[in-house]
């Protein structure tokens, strides 16, 4: 813990540590509640996924759950607040949506791509955004899918590599862009350092390029909103804030990087009550907390004409190191402001709370 | 010989004992004075004083007082009682001397009690010190601790105020619902019949989903309004594919799956190659600026090669190589015009030197690599040298399995080594 605790800084407080008998992949705050989701596998290669309540300075275990192949990542995106079904992305690269209250038989499965399911992500749900429920999966296959949990079998979009293309493997997927009921952006990230920008509505590639490490985690700031910012970051301790408000039409979008830890940096998630805030986790066991700053002026003219953006700055605000092993998932509450939780790999669930948050 | 000095003269009193001493013009300091218990002697060399006391003083609390060219000592007695003389009387050498030795020892042992003395209470004042400032650090440990702890558990009460309001809205969704459920499923019957018959599902058998999903009237947080939202939903999206290209890279590899160091290694050195220009520029200045280019020389060479002009080619390489003699594809170039012009040795020896240069075998230099084995394959199964043959067509293959010329000419190749053995 750096700086004292008189000053104005954020202080990440550690409240509830739990240790589990998996390893865990993914955990997921339960939408309009105090309850967390922990999705892994066990070391005898079945998936669980465990359900917790936060009591007091505890974690109390409200329900196990253990299916046949391990669960990878889940999200809570696409569903009603009603149902709250949880999808997850399993290591056989199934898709499923389970009700949690009913978890034998999935609400909807498919067999969606032919290796593990790395990364998923879910829009059009739990009240936010409008347009129709979509999950995207994006898996080691090279391919990036979209799903309608309307629509069996099927994907709505399929973003495979050119015949004869070497794949490589899609690390990372999310939504944005979806601020009516049409337009829709799915944003992935490959192990080369691609990143792509698909458009849904014109179902094309909308922009890519490459930054030369593998992009282990994709953001945008808000996925219900005109595309505003996305945070990609990388091996080797990178990160890259792209201005997404303007594209130029051969430069792309304007972007500041940030070298922050030396090692991996494995999420980055943006606070669900304010934009400009995010963290990033780090292989190192150590979580940074970013804030964004935008330029005087966001866009402006290049020699040509053409509208170009302008990239503004990062500054860190805390940094916490909480573990030996890296922390591979991260998860803000989207009812209280500053919880979060996060899972590292030495078989922990952690519990946060960032405080000082409103004086920023 | 030290000068006695005699003319002390002295009075006392019940407890104490005044002595006066004129020094004869000396000056006088502490470290002059030695007093015992029984033994006061007074050293400014070269003078003297010497007294034996009639009886034990306290040394400790006796004073001396130097000023006035004298020193006046004010010595307490340890019995009060009066002195008959100032010295011991009868004093003879062997008891001076004895008495002298005593309380030379007895002062050193003071001393060095004094020191040891002093040694602890130095310690002691060392660690209170220390404790005390270690009581300060604690204290302020402990004061940022408090705060911390503090902080942790405010926020720890708002969270349970917050986990707490959760359950009540979840419990009061729940009864709404039920409530909602009871008091609407009248209306709804009939609203679904009116809705059915809108719509024209004439299938009641789907009743039972349908059911659920009819229209909610009203109740934002009723489970029939997100029904509402679904009928406004959009269909799901047509199915389309975009198909993707990925990245080129130099090398088509992943950077943690690449053989880096080696491909470095091969670019680097054919960077240092085209800088390498090692010639006798004597010979060559009556040549042209472009003729001086090894790249220029060696297209040269390859369009007198395709033309049939061999002669010409090789010496157009010639050249090139003089210049830059690093270059594998001028070598493997020549080789090509040597095996036209039936220079086998010269055609192996140039494949053999280009094969040398390309290392490290890359991806890059697959081509090259290919092209010196077949070369030097030909050269070879020319000289009838069938194996040495055979090994280089199988390296070629090795490199680029699918090549169908190398195969045929393999397989050439190993049809005659087994016609050449069985005739043999």
């Amino acid at each position: 813990m750096s700086a004292a605790v008189g000053s104005e800084r954020p202080q990440v407080v550690l409240h509830v540590q739990q240790a589990l008998s998996y390893t865990m992949f993914d955990c997921k705050w339960v939408p309009r509640s105090a309850r967390l989701l922990c999705l892994g596998s066990a070391a005898r290669g079945t998936g669980i996924a465990q359900l917790y309540e936060l009591h007091g300075a505890r974690l109390e275990l409200l329900r196990e759950i253990e299916k046949p192949k391990p669960i990878k990542c889940g999200t809570f995106g696409a569903t009603s607040l009603q149902q709250r079904y949880l999808a997850t992305g399993d290591f056989a690269g199934n898709l499923n949506i389970w009700n949690l209250e009913a978890p034998e038989i999935p609400v909807y499965s498919v067999k969606g791509h032919k290796e593990i399911i790395n990364s998923i992500d879910g829009v059009g749900g739990l009240g936010i955004g409008e347009g129709a429920p979509e999950i995207v999966t994006g898996s080691r296959d090279g391919t990036v899918k979209v799903w309608d949990p309307r629509q069996k079998d099927t994907p709505v979009a399929n973003m495979e590599p050119v015949e004869g293309e070497s794949k490589r493997d899609c690390w990372t997927v999310a939504f944005g862009n979806a601020y009516n009921q049409e337009e829709r952006v799915v944003c992935a990230g490959y192990d080369n350092g691609d990143i792509k920008l698909f458009d849904l509505k014109s179902m094309s590639l909308r922009w890519e390029t490459n930054i030369k490490n593998g992009v282990c985690s994709v953001e945008f700031d808000r996925k219900d909103i005109n595309m505003n910012k996305l945070v990609a970051t990388s091996l080797e301790g990178k990160f890259h804030v792209f201005d997404m408000r303007t594209q130029h039409p051969t430069k792309g979008f304007a972007s500041v990087s940030e070298k922050a830890q030396k090692s991996t940096i494995w999420q980055v998630r943006h606070l669900p009550q304010n934009r400009d805030i995010f963290m990033t986790s780090g292989g190192s066991g150590s979580l940074h907390l970013w804030k964004y700053e935008y330029p005087a002026q966001r866009s402006k003219k290049d020699s040509e004409g053409s509208e170009m953006g302008v990239a503004g700055s990062v500054s860190l605000l805390q940094n916490v190191t909480l573990s030996t092993q890296p922390i591979s998932s991260l998860d803000w509450s989207p009812d209280k402001k500053g919880l979060c939780v996060c899972g590292a790999f030495d078989q922990t669930v952690r519990v946060l709370i960032v405080t000082k948050l409103n004086k920023i | 010989m030290p000068v006695w000095l005699r003319e002390h003269s002295w009075r006392q009193s019940l407890a104490a004992v005044y002595l006066s001493l004129p020094l004869r013009g000396a000056r006088a300091t502490p470290a002059n004075i030695f007093c015992g218990e029984q033994y006061l002697k007074v050293s400014i060399p070269p003078f003297l004083f010497e007294a034996i006391l009639y009886a034990p003083i306290d040394d400790t609390n006796s004073t001396a007082k130097i000023g006035n060219g004298s020193i006046f000592f004010t010595l307490y007695k340890k019995e009060p009682a009066m002195w008959d003389s100032l010295t011991l009387a009868n004093a003879d050498k062997e008891k001076l001397q004895y008495l002298r030795e005593n309380a030379v020892l007895k002062a050193q042992e003071k001393a060095k009690e004094e020191t040891e003395a002093k040694k602890i209470t130095k310690q002691e004042h060392k660690k209170y010190a220390l404790e005390a400032t270690m009581k300060l650090e604690e204290a302020e440990r402990k004061r940022i601790e408090d705060l911390k702890e503090k902080e942790r558990q405010k926020v720890a009460k708002e969270l349970e105020l917050w986990k707490n309001q959760q359950k009540d809205a979840d419990k009061y969704k729940s009864i709404q619902k039920r409530g909602e459920l009871h008091q609407e499923i009248e209306p709804i019957k009939e609203r679904k019949k009116e809705k059915m018959n809108k719509t024209g599902i004439s299938n009641e058998g789907i009743s039972k989903t349908r059911l659920k999903s009819t229209k909610g009237c009203h109740g934002s947080c009723s489970m029939f309004s997100q029904n509402l939202k679904e009928e406004q939903l959009p269909a799901p999206r047509s199915a389309a594919t975009i198909k993707v290209n990925f990245t080129p890279r130099v090398f088509p590899t992943a950077l943690r799956e690449s053989r880096v160091a080696e491909e470095e290694e091969w670019l680097h050195k054919q960077a240092e190659a085209r800088r390498i220009i090692n010639s006798d520029l004597s010979e060559l200045e009556d040549l042209k600026e472009e003729e001086k280019n090894p790249d220029w020389l060696k297209d040269k060479g390859n369009k007198m090669f395709a033309m049939g002009n061999y002669l010409g080619a090789v010496n157009a390489y010639n050249l090139a190589v003089r210049l830059n003699n690093k270059l594998p594809l001028l070598y493997l170039n020549r080789a090509a015009c040597h095996l036209k012009l039936r220079n086998l040795h010269k055609a192996i020896e140039d494949s053999s030197k280009a094969l040398e240069l390309l290392t490290p075998p890359v991806p890059d230099n697959e081509n090259a690599r290919v092209k010196a084995h077949v070369r030097r394959g030909t050269a070879f199964c020319q000289l009838e040298l069938y194996t040495e043959g055979l090994q280089d067509y199988e390296a070629a293959l090795k490199i680029s399995p699918k090549n169908e010329n190398i195969e045929k000419d393999a397989e050439k190749i190993r049809h005659l080594i087994q016609g050449t053995m069985q005739s043999s």
